[in-house]
């Protein structure tokens, strides 16, 4: 005790002499200080800023309920579905595009994109620093991150029109970045951007085939052509389409459609790019799959496993022609038998619920194994077709899209024309892509959005609702620096 | 200005002069050393003087003349005017008040040459309040102080010190006991205490610096006195009951209510069975406290040795809860220069907790169920056919059976708390004097929970015992849980103390030094097992591997905190009545970045005692006037850290194959420039003692603004950052006043009486955010997904810890549906509100005045106390009656009067079974008054008997209130954030009743 005495006593005259600032530098203990960068100076290190931007697709805010509210319950493939008196916050006001600034679905699909958009650019930050780890390695992080990045744009573009860029970590008491974040930037400007990110991603990812199995999550080579081609689609640019088209190789359509959507069919040869839900049952907190995804679609009502939403709408029903594979393939119809010999009764809510988000192990889990088709080789095969057929190449573009048919057992189209054709290809994206978040973009791109919506009991009004509303809470922040969309 | 009055004086003074003749004397303390500055009048001349500096007068008067003299600190006296030189000899004063010592940072001060709010409450005051925690014993003792007990065994009260100044950082005052700071006062036996020092104002607080925002409250414990050994023992018992229950429907009410609410005809209006499960959960509390202690003096040492034991049967069922604690503090002198300060306390507890749902669950299950069905099993919501609760039925609601619940909750928490302390004075010359003190406190603290998942599971599900109903293979058994927790803190801290008498009037004392404190690192370890051994003995064998049984392992060390601090006071006073105090602390804290860790706190005081000058003298009925005033800066550093972190933990994705891949990224902002919040604080006071010192009073006023409060604010949207950060963005305020009074008087030797109270009155308020948007802080949970509080933007201009709801609007007599305001005022539905615009302030759990009174009487050898606290002005919510809903229990009062088609002008709406939101309807005032204890003692007289003394005591606590709340009790601390449960009566422990028997005896 004594020799303690004396030596705190030291301690404190110690003090007198200045360096009291040493005494006072304390070591964190409770999380990892961001000072201590060396920890993550290796290449599983590296490899972690960039898994946390994939993490962030498996967030309920992300790809989940609030997801199925913009691109599919909107659209005219789908209805609310869940009981009428169930909103689901604001799914019913989604389905009849009475929405608002503040409806959720709205406000979480803008926040979520932009967290996504901060984890690519603390990676890209943060990558290059970490000089220890292989430099090939960092080079094609950064390039996934750039992809991902690219991803959240054109997601934010197609539905909210043009956004802010944030091209890099703010600075929060940076004016010049604060006009960055507040800013919207024209739909023009965040095009180019994104080509630009997904040019540069190209050169350095690598190519699927060259993933090992337990990484083929990973964006890769051919998924960033993919993406670019799609990008080249909504801005028409159908020269620069069949010519990253033809970039992504390696991918063939699979015999069986159904096949996809099952937990055999994740990864397969024709996908492009998927988000990997891999979770394993009720309870499962840690290990993750796209939260409340399959259940938020489950069957719902007594025989049933979910909360119903999301469900096949009749226009969509009435889409298919007698014979297409690909009806029972995507439509859980009441009273039928799946293919896990899973019976759903004709006494659950709604008479059709979305067959892609089926999880067949774990129907009910929080955390389901259901992956997400993002881009596949089919979508890239009817993008390449379209544009073929713009360029007035229509007789170059019918084998393709017949190639899409006769896997969905149809015969080959009848259509000859270029406008017929046309009307053709953007039919059979409907049923071909249905359920999988493109309908509502579709429509809007291919200027069917009046027409359709009118069939499917909805009013779309021009000039209004091809863009969602900016989230209100964005517009408050901006105080004036940023805009609404007309109409709202 | 002096010069003035006495110049003025002598003016009209001249005729007098003029008439008599020149009085010389010399006026001496008991010792025969002079008296300096003493008033010294004649009263027919009407001509006065003070006393030189060796206690020498001369006045102009008459021989035989009374001659008056007086002196703070003497009695005054009277003696007619020799025309020898006269010799005249002051009695010291009876009254203690003058002389007495108050304890403040790092040294002490006469109270009269105190320039600072100080509120010292003696030992005496508080130990009559049977009470474990030392922070409740003081509740309605001070002015300005406010105490938010609660009477559950082992909680911490919450203490707020003029007002709220803080949203999200600490909210306690920091405890110094014996040199030591602390945020744990639990350990202390109240029956060691010697003294409270409250310190309230700037001024007192500076030299607590950066720590000091919250107020201070300094604890001194016994040491020994007197020449002999001295024993003491204090014994008592009591039995505690709640003060108020809420008197529940009985089973037919409560068929006839659910029928209604559901209608249907599900429940019997005929029912057997009528549990009241307040009574069922609850049994009469039993408590004891032992306490002996030794102490004494001799020549070179003083000693005082306790122990104290603390039982308590609390009225919950199997609520268990005891202390033991043993204090040993020795004063040395080792030579004529170097004293040395010993003391070492041991505080041990041990307690079996029990979930205070269970008052919750016992409000709303319905009484038709049993606590057991009739074949042995716990009664559960099940209703038959027949209309009655039996094994086999459709379920009714989702309460537990409360007794099973507590019968099932097998807890035990222990844990030991160290504290030791040496002292160093050494008296390096006449006037300066070194002080060293080190101080070391030892923490650890450890539990179980076992949990018996499988029987509750069949108790809910399966009361029937039927062997259909099989318990999922898959699930746990059971589930052990076990925690430990330790700290280790230290404090150091070396100054010198200069006190010197220049040229007789200038009385200086100047402080001086430097302090380290460390608060070390709190280590949490919590493991979760899943199916151990039924039986206790063989939960953790030896030579085991129980890694395949883990459900969860949390190993956590938080960050150590360290402060290293300078600090100096000057204490000036002149002539005995003009006081100037100056203080200023320099502090460096490790949470915050190194460019913005130090920071300075200055503080100035300035006291005058006006009764000490002559123009006063002559006012025969005031023995005191002072007039006090500070200014200073005060900090808290006990707020949300900025400390930038990788997210670690929630990222892992899978990334297509089975493996688990590592995610990193960084979602926050930090705002370097992040550090302490500083609270400016001005205050005025007076204190006054008249009346041959029987009335005594102080009045005071204070204005206290927090300019850069921490809240959590809202990082752009499309910075992708989902974590609030923290950021100086906020302004509180807290004005109020303070006023204590108090009689004392003696009639004869026999009887003798006081009367005493305080009030005070603090308005708080939110009254910025500067240009940020803030994170909303939604609280007041009612765990039924409504929320009753926010903090956020709109909060401006209310007080802290506002309540934010929808105002209910009546009910339609058409239907007996309850209505609220919508935002533009029409009464609305419950569904067709909007959550965002409908919302309403409507009041804070912050009371806006506090107050205490206290009387008593002796009388010969009996002597009779009572202590009252009240407060007015905060807002409580009935946070249980707000969760009730479909198929529970209702309060009789409404049982019997409700809407329905027969009864269309009942006073309280229709029976309802949807969760009701959040509002106005289950609101109520919070103003209480209660009599915190009634004293009533009897001193055995035993003259020359072994025992010196023996008084015998009976003590009612709490044994009356008036509230306006119908609930338990409108005193609601919950878990002490004015943003969390305090001020919601929810899941919370109700206030006690207790009498109380016991004695104490000296030998």
């Amino acid at each position: 005790m004594k020799k303690i005495y004396i030596s705190l006593f030291a301690l404190s005259c110690y003090f007198i002499s200045g360096c009291s600032n040493d005494f006072l530098d304390v070591d964190q203990t409770e999380s990892v200080s961001t000072k201590d960068i060396e920890l993550f100076n290796n290449d599983a290190g590296a490899a972690t800023f960039v898994t946390s931007i994939y993490s962030k697709f498996l967030d309920y805010n992300m790809s989940s309920f609030s997801w199925n509210g913009v691109t599919s319950i909107a659209s005219d493939d789908a209805d609310k579905g869940s009981s009428p008196g169930d909103t689901g916050t604001d799914k019913d006001v989604m389905d009849a595009l009475t929405y608002n600034p503040s409806s959720l679905s709205i406000v979480e699909i803008f926040s979520a994109n932009y967290e996504a958009i901060n984890r690519c650019n603390q990676a890209i930050n943060i990558i290059p620093q970490l000089d220890k780890a292989d430099a090939n390695l960092r080079a094609r992080l950064i390039g996934e991150a750039k992809f991902l990045r690219a991803f959240m744009y054109f997601t934010l573009v197609k539905t909210y029109g043009g956004v802010p860029i944030i091209d890099r970590l703010p600075n929060p008491s940076s004016q010049e970045d604060r006009i960055m974040q507040l800013a919207r930037k024209s739909k023009e400007e965040v095009y180019a951007f994104i080509e630009k990110d997904l040019t540069e991603a190209a050169l350095v990812l690598l190519d699927k085939s060259q993933y090992p199995n337990s990484e083929k999550g990973r964006a890769s080579k051919g998924a960033a052509y993919a993406l670019l081609a799609k990008v080249n689609l909504y801005q028409k640019n159908w020269q620069k389409v069949i010519d990253n088209c033809n970039l992504v190789t390696g991918y063939s359509i699979v015999p069986n459609y159904a096949s996809m959507f099952r937990l055999a069919g994740e990864n397969d040869a024709e996908s492009i790019f998927e988000i990997q839900g891999t979770g394993q049952g009720v309870g499962s907190a840690t290990i993750k799959g796209i939260q409340n995804y399959s259940v938020s679609q489950g069957a719902r009502g007594a025989g049933g496993w979910g909360w119903g939403f999301n469900t096949p709408s009749e226009s969509l029903l009435n889409a298919y022609e007698a014979g297409d594979v690909r009806k029972n393939a995507t439509i859980i119809f009441a009273g039928t038998t799946l293919y896990d010999d899973r019976v759903v009764p004709l006494t659950v809510e709604n008479p059709r619920y979305n067959y892609k988000a089926y999880s067949s192990a774990i129907p009910d889990a929080d955390q389901s194994d259901t992956n997400i088709k993002y881009l596949r080789y089919a979508d890239v095969l009817l993008m390449k077709a379209e544009a073929l057929n713009e360029l007035n190449q229509t007789t170059v573009a019918i084998p393709l899209l017949n190639e899409i048919r006769t896997r969905a057992g149809l015969a080959n189209t009848t259509a000859t024309s270029q406008a017929a054709v046309r009307i053709a290809i953007w039919k059979e994206r409907r049923v071909e892509l249905a359920f999988e978040h493109d309908r509502f973009y579709d429509l809007v791109r291919t200027g069917q959005a009046v027409a359709a919506f009118a069939i499917h009991g909805k009013t779309f009004v021009a000039g209004k609702h091809e863009v969602f509303p900016i989230p209100q809470i964005f517009i408050n922040e901006s105080a004036g620096l940023s805009n609404q969309n007309p109409g709202y | 200005m002096r010069n003035f009055i006495f110049s003025f004086l002598a003016l009209i003074m001249l005729p007098a002069y003029m008439s008599g003749q020149v009085i010389k004397g010399k006026l001496v303390d008991p010792t025969g050393m002079g008296i300096p500055g003493a008033s010294v009048v004649a009263v027919d001349s009407k001509t006065s003087t003070d006393t030189d500096f060796d206690g020498n007068f001369s006045i102009n008067a008459k021989v035989g003349e009374i001659i008056k003299f007086s002196m703070i600190g003497f009695d005054a006296i009277s003696v007619p005017a020799t025309a020898n030189l006269m010799t005249v000899t002051l009695k010291e004063s009876e009254d203690t008040a003058l002389k007495e010592v108050i304890i403040i940072g790092y040294g002490t001060r006469k109270k009269i040459d105190n320039t600072s709010a100080i509120t010292s409450i003696k030992a005496d005051e508080v130990s009559k309040m049977k009470v474990l925690n030392a922070s409740q014993a003081i509740q309605g003792k001070a002015a300005g102080v406010q105490v938010i007990s609660s009477d559950l065994p082992g909680s911490a009260p919450s203490v707020i010190i003029r007002g709220l100044g803080t949203a999200l950082g600490g909210r306690t005052p920091l405890y110094i006991v014996d040199g030591m700071p602390t945020d744990n006062i639990n350990n202390i036996n109240t029956n060691d205490i010697t003294s409270y020092e409250i310190l309230k104002d700037a001024s007192s607080l500076a030299i607590y610096g950066t720590r000091a925002a919250n107020g201070v409250i300094i604890i001194s414990t016994k040491k020994g006195k007197g020449n002999e050994v001295s024993i003491e023992i204090e014994t008592f018992a009591g039995f505690r009951s709640p003060l108020k229950t809420v008197k529940m429907a009985g089973s037919n009410k409560y068929a006839h209510y659910s029928n209604d609410a559901l209608q249907t005809t599900t429940f019997s209006q005929d029912q057997p069975v009528n549990t009241d499960w307040f009574d069922a959960i609850t049994r009469t509390g039993v408590y004891t406290q032992n306490n002996i202690s030794v102490s004494g003096s001799s020549e070179n040492i003083k000693y005082f040795f306790s122990v104290g034991n603390y039982e308590e049967k609390a009225i919950l069922n199997g609520l268990d809860f005891s202390r033991t604690t043993f204090r040993s503090n020795n004063e040395f002198k080792i030579s004529k220069k170097l004293t040395l300060n010993q003391n070492l306390s041991f505080g041990t507890t041990k307690s079996a907790p029990k979930p205070l749902d269970a008052f919750t669950n016992a409000y709303k299950q319905s009484p038709i169920i049993p606590v057991r069905f009739s074949n042995g099993q716990y009664g559960v919501s099940f209703v038959g056919a027949n209309g009655f609760a039996g094994p086999a039925g459709s379920s009714f609601n989702n309460v537990g059976n409360p007794v099973a619940q507590l019968d099932y909750f097998n807890e035990q928490q222990r844990s030991i708390i160290l504290q030791g302390g040496l002292k160093l004075d050494y008296e390096i010359f006449d006037s300066l004097k070194f002080t060293s003190q080190f101080n070391g406190e030892y923490y650890s603290w450890k539990n179980y929970n076992y949990e018996d998942s499988k029987a509750i599971w069949e108790t809910n599900n399966n009361p029937g015992q039927l062997s259909t109903i099989i318990y999922p293979a898959d699930r746990n058994i059971n589930v052990l849980t076990k925690g430990r927790s330790q700290y280790f803190n230290w404090n150091l801290s070396n100054y010198l103390t200069y006190n010197k008498v220049f040229a007789e009037i200038h009385d200086l004392e100047v402080t001086a030094g430097i302090e380290s404190s460390v608060r070390g690192p709190r280590e949490e370890l919590r493991i979760a097992r899943r199916n151990v051994n039924a039986n206790a003995n063989y939960w953790s064998l030896a030579n085991v591997d129980y890694g395949g049984t883990v459900l969860s392992y949390n190993d956590a060390v938080f960050n150590e905190n360290k402060i290293a601090s300078y600090f100096g006071r000057f204490q000036y006073k002149l002539k005995d009545r003009y006081l100037l105090t100056g203080t200023l602390r320099r502090d460096g804290s490790s949470n915050f970045g190194r460019e913005y860790r130090w920071g300075t706190f200055p503080a100035i005081g300035l006291g005058w005692i006006v009764s000490k000058e002559n123009f006063l003298t002559d006012v025969k009925a005031l023995n005191l006037l002072k007039l006090r005033g500070s200014w200073g800066k005060l900090g808290n550093q006990n707020v949300p850290l900025n400390n930038q972190a990788y997210s670690i933990a929630g990222n892992n994705t899978y990334l297509g194959g089975s493996i688990l891949f590592d995610g990193t990224t960084i979602n926050s902002q930090i705002d370097p420039s992040l550090s302490w919040e500083v609270t400016e604080e001005a205050s005025i006071g007076l204190d006054f003692e008249l009346l041959n010192n029987k009335l005594k009073g102080s009045f005071d006023v204070y204005d206290k603004s927090t300019n850069n409060v921490i809240l959590n604010t809202r990082p752009l949207i499309t910075s992708g950052i989902s974590n609030s950060s923290p950021a100086h963005v906020g302004e509180v305020s807290n004005k109020g006043y303070e006023i204590a009074l108090r009689w004392d008087d003696k009639v004869n030797d026999n009887v003798s009486y006081w009367i005493g109270g305080n009030f005070s009155n603090n308005t708080n308020e939110l009254t910025k955010i500067n240009n940020a948007i803030l994170a909303p802080r939604t609280g007041g949970d009612l765990l039924n997904g409504q929320f009753t509080k926010i903090l956020d933007n709109t909060s401006v201009g209310k007080p802290l810890g506002s309540f934010f709801m929808y105002e209910y609007a009546g009910f339609d007599a058409t239907n007996g549906n309850k209505l609220y305001f919508d935002a533009t005022g029409n009464k609305v539905t419950q569904d067709a509100l909007n959550a965002s615009t409908d919302k309403r302030y409507v009041g804070s759990i912050l009371p806006t005045s506090t107050y205490g009174v206290t009387l008593g009487v002796n009388y010969k050898n009996i002597d009779l106390s009572v202590d009252g606290y009240g407060t007015s002005g905060a807002k409580v919510y009935n946070g249980k009656k707000a969760q009730r809903f479909s198929g529970e229990n209702i309060e009789n009062s409404l049982a019997t009067d409700f809407w329905s088609s027969n009864n269309t002008t009942a006073t309280t709406p229709a029976p309802f079974n949807q969760v009701p939101v959040a509002s106005t309807y289950y609101m109520e005032s919070g103003d209480f008054f209660r009599i915190n204890n009634i004293s009533l003692g009897y001193k055995i007289p035993l003259e020359g008997m072994f025992v010196n003394t023996c008084r015998i005591y009976v003590n009612a606590i709490n044994p009356f209130i008036t509230q306006k709340f119908s609930g338990f009790s409108p005193e609601l601390n919950g878990d002490g954030d004015p943003y969390g449960s305090q001020g919601i009566e929810l899941n919370a422990y109700p206030a006690l009743r207790s009498i109380v028997i016991g004695a104490n005896l000296k030998f």
